[in-house]
């Protein structure tokens, strides 16, 4: 590996802008951050309005969303990060945002969509590969790594009980008012046909049904399956006496078949030598 | 194996599951490419020993690889036209024949294989006749020499050595040579039932009748004719250009009976052996002169006194009478075998697969050096073709049966006596009647041989005057030779063993037989529980000396070896009566020497070796109770034990004498039988204990938690359980719960006493933490070194079904969290535990030990599952979720109970585990494979230990797990654990079926259990092909490297070289800081330097802040660097206290690679050939290496030399 002079992060794939950036001001190699101006031929509704949205392409890992908006913030007023694993189209935005109960947040070398307040921030970020490879973590601001941050994760992973009670009451008496809802609907619908004539038989009702799933299906077939075997007579008639020899026979003769391959097999590996 | 990895990218099987691994994780280096490579490499880094081996074999082995194109099983199809086609008469014939006379056509067909592969080819026999009629002209043309005294051994020239040991020197009678009188051929050779690899073909050379004289059977004048007419041939012969090797050796180590070994010329050399043996003309002796009760030596000649004493009785001589009687009977012994062989075509196959049945227990060859060697006293082939033809005299076996038979019905009657209990030779009498009375083969013979002997009835020995001379008696046709005269007990006792272990096997239909009985080598250091060396033989002089035993020396000829080792061995077994099921030695061996060299004195046998197999419920027992102290028999228990023993009084108010051993834990008690050893053999036999190399818990130091720990954590383990059963029992009686608990489940290794290192209990020490008094809990501080490692141990627990219980997945979430909260609450108000919930958990700090308690709901799962078709259908398939959560709450604690079940069956299973487990984190692969994995490999080895018997030590496990994993054919064949026997034969013939159609859609190591046939959930993400087939060359090194060490007696025997990772291959080293790292102390060298960790060790508190729990930075870090680079690279760390992380580039990830979106990560772009690629950028990773690991990485070591991008 050249391990001379370090690739100047000025090469990058057209419509792309190389930022060199890089942890502190000790390290001596820069990753290279590839931006551009976010387009979609997506509503205004959508997250990341495609004027006033940089795509930030391998963000490293210790350069959190705050680190992020801090490095950008020269460039003009950050309005939102958004990091990701992969880019895509913006999922709906978290709904009830939750303490407790979100899923696992990206990690490692993410991708990103900073929103700025205006148009100019883009323009002005792409501007900033001129420049020196910028820092993540600073004096006035350092980023915490290795022990520091673990110990702040364990920090973190300590719940507060109260909090936590109150988060999930909250949630179950929603979701016990839409089951209650939901159920209500049903007992109202219950019996009454609809514009063709077809009536819904549910599991609730005066008669209930089969349960629609698989398991009863197969139960089902299972049991007329045992029924004919039962009905049927084994080797009633000479026909089937005879057909049963030949099986026999035949069985054997692919189990023959089949061991003589395994054979083949052992001996190509050499399996017969005892010592 | 090498098949493997050589084709792995191309190969049909797992061309499919590669693709879905994507190459991603394909590895460059060279240890995971090339196993052969690998096997070289590993043979420089483990140094000392033999550097040639390996690189010839896996030489040997890319040869073989690239010959034979990629093997593996395909499921058989067969057109309808060729099933059922009208079947021929010959077809029919065969089918039946496979039916009655094997069990299967598998069998039938591998036997077959198995002969073809060992018996000699008929090109061979010409060229080995040529050689034998070129010999038979030499010998006739050695001339004459004129009379001299035996003692005058001057006209021999000097380039050849009497091959005997002459002493004392003196004797009477004269010698001259003669060419022989008669040449036969005798034995297997003519027979035809020799078989590979050592082909030997025994000539009888009838000595003339001029030369020996009178009082020849006295005073080893016949035997030293006898050597010194071999002498004169041999210095004929090795002027002949015919010959590539002229040698001498002793005829089964005996060393009153030198043979004359001759080898063809050139490459043919390995061919054959031809030996030589001497013996008298016929009839020249009278037989009754050596019936077991004479005596031929004297005692004044033997030492050397000038008259003999008047009066005292001259002792029997045995011994030295069978070794003349051997060789008068030569010919006889030819032509009754040849007389039972006619017309039984299946005698021959059979003597063959006895033989390899043989040779693999290493009962009638043992290996020595390189070769297989005769061992004194060994079951030879010879004796087994006299025992068959025994059978056929007693019409249990008759001449239609086939090989398979013959073997079935051989070992059928070996077998029959073993296992009626254990018979203790010293106090024998009876017992040695019983041994006897199953192997005379006098009576019958006798009479059947009237005819063609010239025997009379009249003057025979009786039986008893044989039972009397020998521990095994087998008397051949002639009624005066003792076939088994060398063999001890002991060894007829193993035999009988194996005998009996094979036919429990060969009628188990679960096992393969065939593989069992008679392709699995079974050496005594993967056989037995414990094994011991006598490093010096020559201190058997003194036990003869003190144990007193003149007159057998003289029937030896002086052979101290011969006349103790029988002694030494009943001492043992005496002194292990209960302990152990079988004890056993190895055949004391001598190498054969070229003829100008002197021959091998007794004290060249080299070692000896012992193996103990023990009954598992009493070998650890810490009191041996003797009789009560007013019995007669009480003086002898005295006597026997010596000074240990001492009258205690018991609990049931008697007085006996006892002897107790002193142990404190576990691994010491396992070690009793040692001192036990040490201490008989001390005492009755004058043998020091620097002198006895004891191998039998040489690894449980790496199992140790630190230098001080006294024993290897089994006691921890049960503290635990204990702990968890308390907590379990409170958990169910719980009040004030909505739902009432209805299972208590443990999942952590712990609980099924497989953790390597069980957690001990421990009590935070505040000053050392960050406390925050609000929330009740501590925090690990930056300044201090990292707290102790406190595991939570995770149990499962189960609530009650109710239609309370949210169907929908989030919303079960919740309650979960809810349950979690509302457990911590009513414990710490009921039984005031200190408890510290969260959302997927609640952990509970009792005893000192740390619970992690989670809930789980049965349904749900199957609410994961559910989809629903359009039509309204309700389906269940399996998402990555549920499965994830049917592992968690289903699959491990059913595996940890039944664990836990097997444990208590075999006390050695968790140890082994641990040692398994130990061995797989030292070489920094326990991430690479799931412990669970581990865990049922090991049960495997106690669950099916065909061939062997099930451990009762962590060591011999350990020795088999290695070899498991060495030697299994996980492509071709399902590892198949019967846990709690929930599987029936059919059920094994089914999932072996299923395997091979759809092999390549299953992991590449797949393990069925009960609960579990179709889908190894255990190894379905890890193993990888490339880790796996790293694990197996490290593992077939690792055995090799380690047996080597325990079998060499007078090594260093560092059994750690197997615990310490070769770390070449790997392209950077993260090396980190000590205190950092919070399990330094497991590490496999313990460390010199140790921190504080915060912790008062076995202590609990009440009411205390919550302590730090499963926080270890390394973890912490490797997960980070995963996170980062883990399709650039793979992260190996031993997590068991190491200091280095080794890092390895992925092949694929140096690759430049067109710029994608997607692939960006941790790249930069640079352009090649005018074309803008993507390649990792090192530099800066390297960096960031540091930069994660900020306050854990000392150091980050790039071996650039290693790679190029």
């Amino acid at each position: 590996m050249a391990a001379a002079e370090p690739r100047v992060a000025a090469t990058a794939p057209p419509g792309y802008t190389a930022l060199a950036v890089k942890f502190g001001a000790r390290q001596r190699s820069p990753h290279c951050l590839l931006v551009k101006e976010h387009r979609v031929r997506e509503g205004p509704a959508d997250t990341h309005p495609p004027q006033r949205t940089l795509f930030v392409l391998n963000v490293p890992p210790y350069c959190g969303s705050e680190a992020l908006s801090r490095l950008f913030a020269r460039c003009g007023a950050v309005q939102a990060v958004d990091l990701r694993d992969k880019p895509g189209p913006g999922e709906k935005a978290e709904k009830g945002t939750s303490k407790f109960f979100t899923d696992r947040t990206a990690t490692g070398f993410r991708v990103a969509y900073v929103v700025f307040r205006k148009p100019s921030g883009v323009q002005a970020a792409k501007a900033l590969s001129q420049e020196g490879p910028l820092l993540i973590s600073t004096d006035s601001h350092p980023v915490k790594t290795g022990i520091s941050k673990w110990i702040a994760r364990y920090a973190e992973s300590v719940v507060d009980q109260e909090e936590l009670k109150a988060e999930v009451d909250a949630y179950m008496q929603d979701y016990d008012k839409k089951v209650a809802e939901e159920e209500a609907k049903a007992a109202k619908e219950e019996g009454v046909p609809d514009e063709e004539g077809w009536v819904k038989v549910t599991r609730k009702g005066r008669k209930p049904g089969l349960p629609r799933t698989e398991a009863a299906n197969l139960r089902v077939l299972e049991r007329e399956k045992r029924k004919r075997a039962r009905k049927e007579l084994l080797n009633f008639y000479a026909w089937q006496h005879r057909e049963t020899k030949r099986e026999h026979i035949a069985q054997l003769r692919k189990k023959f078949e089949e061991d003589k391959q395994r054979i083949a097999l052992m001996r190509a590996q050499r399996k017969f030598r005892p010592y | 194996m090498t098949e493997d990895s050589s084709q792995s990218g191309s190969s049909a099987p797992w061309a499919g599951r590669e693709a879905r691994r994507s190459q991603s994780e394909a590895l460059r280096c060279g240890g995971f490419k090339e196993p052969a490579e690998a096997a070289e490499a590993e043979e420089v880094e483990q140094g000392p020993h033999t550097p040639g081996r390996g690189a010839a074999r896996a030489k040997k082995r890319k040869a073989a690889a690239a010959a034979a194109p990629a093997p593996a099983l395909q499921p058989v199809k067969l057109s309808k036209a060729e099933l059922y086609k009208p079947p021929t008469s010959e077809e029919l014939n065969q089918l039946k024949e496979t039916e009655d006379l094997f069990h299967s056509s598998l069998l039938r067909l591998q036997i077959e294989e198995l002969l073809k592969e060992v018996t000699l080819k008929e090109t061979k026999k010409k060229k080995i006749d040529a050689f034998l009629h070129e010999i038979n002209n030499l010998l006739s043309s050695i001339p004459e020499t004129p009379e001299t005294d035996i003692t005058d051994q001057t006209w021999l020239p000097k380039g050849v050595k009497v091959p005997f040991l002459q002493v004392p020197f003196s004797v009477k009678g004269k010698f001259r040579f003669m060419p022989p009188a008669e040449l036969s051929v005798v034995g297997s050779y003519l027979l035809g039932t020799c078989i590979k690899p050592e082909i030997n073909v025994d000539v009888a050379v009838t000595m003339p009748r001029e030369i020996l004289q009178d009082k020849d059977n006295l005073n080893q004048r016949y035997h030293r004719k006898r050597a010194v007419y071999l002498a004169h041939i041999a210095q004929h012969l090795s002027k002949e250009n015919l010959f590539g090797n002229v040698k001498f050796a002793y005829m089964n180590c005996n060393h009153l009976k030198p043979i004359l070994l001759l080898r063809p010329q050139g490459k043919d050399e390995k061919l054959v052996t031809v030996r030589l043996h001497a013996c008298p003309a016929p009839s020249f002796f009278k037989p009754s002169r050596f019936y077991p009760n004479k005596n031929n030596v004297r005692t004044a000649w033997f030492l050397e006194q000038g008259t003999p004493k008047e009066g005292a009785p001259e002792p029997a001589t045995p011994h030295y009478n069978n070794s003349i009687l051997c060789d008068t009977v030569l010919l006889s012994h030819l032509h009754f075998l040849s007389g039972v062989s006619t017309d039984f075509p299946g005698m021959k196959d059979g003597l063959a697969l006895l033989k390899v049945w043989l040779n693999q227990r290493q009962l009638s060859k043992g290996w020595k050096g390189d070769g297989l060697a005769m061992g004194l006293g060994c079951f030879s082939g010879f004796l087994v073709s006299m025992l068959v033809a025994y059978l056929v005299m007693k019409r249990k076996i008759f001449k239609v049966m086939s090989g398979y038979q013959v073997l079935r019905n051989v070992l059928q009657f070996l077998g029959r006596q073993a296992g009626v209990g254990w018979i203790d030779p010293i106090f024998q009498g009876e017992d040695r009647h019983h041994i006897a009375a199953v192997f005379n083969v006098a009576e019958i013979t006798v009479t059947l041989a009237n005819g063609c002997t010239s025997l009379t009835s009249a003057g025979h020995p009786s039986l008893a005057d044989f039972h009397h001379a020998f521990e095994v008696v087998f008397v051949d046709p002639s009624g005066l030779v003792n076939l088994c005269a060398d063999m001890t007990a002991s060894k007829y006792h193993q035999v009988q063993f194996e005998a009996k272990r094979s036919m429990e096997v060969l009628d188990d239909r679960m096992v393969d037989g065939f593989q069992a009985l008679l392709m699995t080598s079974k050496p005594m250091l993967r056989t037995f529980d414990h094994v011991f060396h006598l490093k010096h033989v020559s201190k058997l002089q003194s036990a003869c000396k003190k144990m007193q035993l003149l007159n057998e020396l003289m029937d030896w000829g002086g052979n101290y070896v011969a006349a103790a080792l029988p002694f030494i061995v009943s001492l043992l077994t005496h002194g292990l009566a209960r302990r152990a099921l079988l004890v056993a030695h190895s055949l004391p061996q001598t190498p054969e020497w070229p003829i100008d060299a002197e021959p091998p004195k007794h004290k060249d046998v080299g070692s000896l070796m012992f193996g103990l197999l023990f009954v598992p419920e009493f070998a650890a027992s810490t009191l041996e109770k003797g009789p009560q102290a007013d019995r007669p028999e009480a003086t002898d228990f005295r006597t026997f034990w010596g000074e240990k023993s001492e009258l205690r009084r018991f609990q049931d108010g008697s007085i006996c004498e006892a002897v107790v051993w002193e142990a404190d834990t576990i691994c010491q008690k396992r070690l009793i039988p040692e001192q036990i050893v040490r201490h008989l053999l001390k005492l009755h036999a004058d043998i020091p204990e620097s002198s006895i190399c004891y191998t039998g818990a040489l690894l449980e130091s790496v199992i140790k938690n630190g230098k001080k720990a006294l024993g290897t954590g089994e006691e921890d383990m049960v503290n635990v359980v204990c702990s968890y059963d308390d907590l379990s029992r409170k958990l169910w009686n719980l009040e004030g719960l909505p739902l009432t608990v209805t299972a208590v489940q443990g999942v952590h290794p712990a609980l099924r006493y497989t953790d390597v290192f069980p957690p001990i209990p421990m009590k935070p020490i505040y000053s050392f933490h960050k406390q925050i008094k609000t929330r009740h809990l501590l925090l690990p501080s930056e300044e201090k070194p990292c707290p102790a490692y406190i595991t939570p141990l995770k149990i499962i627990c189960h609530i009650e079904g109710s239609g309370q219980w949210p169907q929908d997945k989030e919303a079960i979430r919740r309650i979960k969290a809810a349950f979690h909260l509302q457990l911590a609450e009513l414990l710490q108000q009921q039984h005031q535990f200190i408890c510290r919930p969260a959302v997927t958990h609640t952990d509970v700090y009792k005893d000192g030990y740390v619970f992690r308690l989670q809930v789980a709901y049965h349904r749900e799962p199957l609410i994961l599952k559910e989809v629903v078709t359009p039509e309204g259908m309700l389906k269940y398939r399996d998402t990555e979720e549920s499965q994830r959560l049917e592992l968690e709450t289903l699959h491990q604690p059913y595996l940890t109970s039944s664990l836990h079940g097997l444990h208590q069956q075999h006390p050695v299973f968790g140890s082994t585990c641990r040692l398994a487990k130990r061995w797989i984190s030292a070489q920094l692969l326990s991430d690479s494979i799931s412990e669970e994995c581990v865990d049922l490999l090991v049960a495997s080895l106690f669950l099916h230990p065909a061939p062997f018997t099930p451990p009762s030590s962590p060591q011999v496990g350990f020795l088999r797990f290695l070899n498991l994993l060495a030697t299994f054919d996980w492509r071709n064949s399902p590892l198949i654990i019967n846990l709690n026997a929930g599987l029936t034969d059919a059920d094994c013939t089914e999932i072996k079926n299923k395997f091979v159609a759809a092999r390549s859609r299953l992991p590449v190591m797949f393990i069925a259990t009960p609960k579990d046939k179709w889908n190894s959930v255990w190894t379905q993400e890890r193993p990888s092909v490339q880790i796996l087939q790293r694990l197996l060359v490290l593992a077939s090194e690792s055995v090799r490297a380690l047996e080597e060490q325990l079998m060499n007696p007078l090594s260093s025997q560092d059994v750690k070289i197997v615990f310490r990772p070769p770390l070449d291959h790997y392209d950077v080293l993260i090396h980190l800081n000590s205190n950092q790292i919070p399990r330094h102390l497991e590490s496999v060298d313990w460390p010199v330097k140790s921190f504080s960790r915060g912790v008062v060790k076995n202590s609990a508190g009440v009411r205390i802040l919550f302590p730090v729990v499963d926080y270890d930075p390394v973890q912490c870090y490797l997960q980070d660097l995963r996170e980062a680079f883990n399709d650039l690279a793979l992260f190996f760390y031993d997590k068991h206290g190491g200091e280095v992380i080794a890092v390895l580039w992925k092949p694929s990830s140096f690759q430049p690679q067109p710029f994608k979106v997607s692939s960006m990560k941790g790249r930069t772009v640079t352009t090649l050939n005018n074309e803008l690629v993507c390649v990792p950028n090192i530099e800066a990773i390297l960096e960031d290496f540091e930069v994660l690991g900020e306050g854990l990485v000392k150091r980050v070591e790039a071996r650039t030399e290693k790679w190029t991008i």
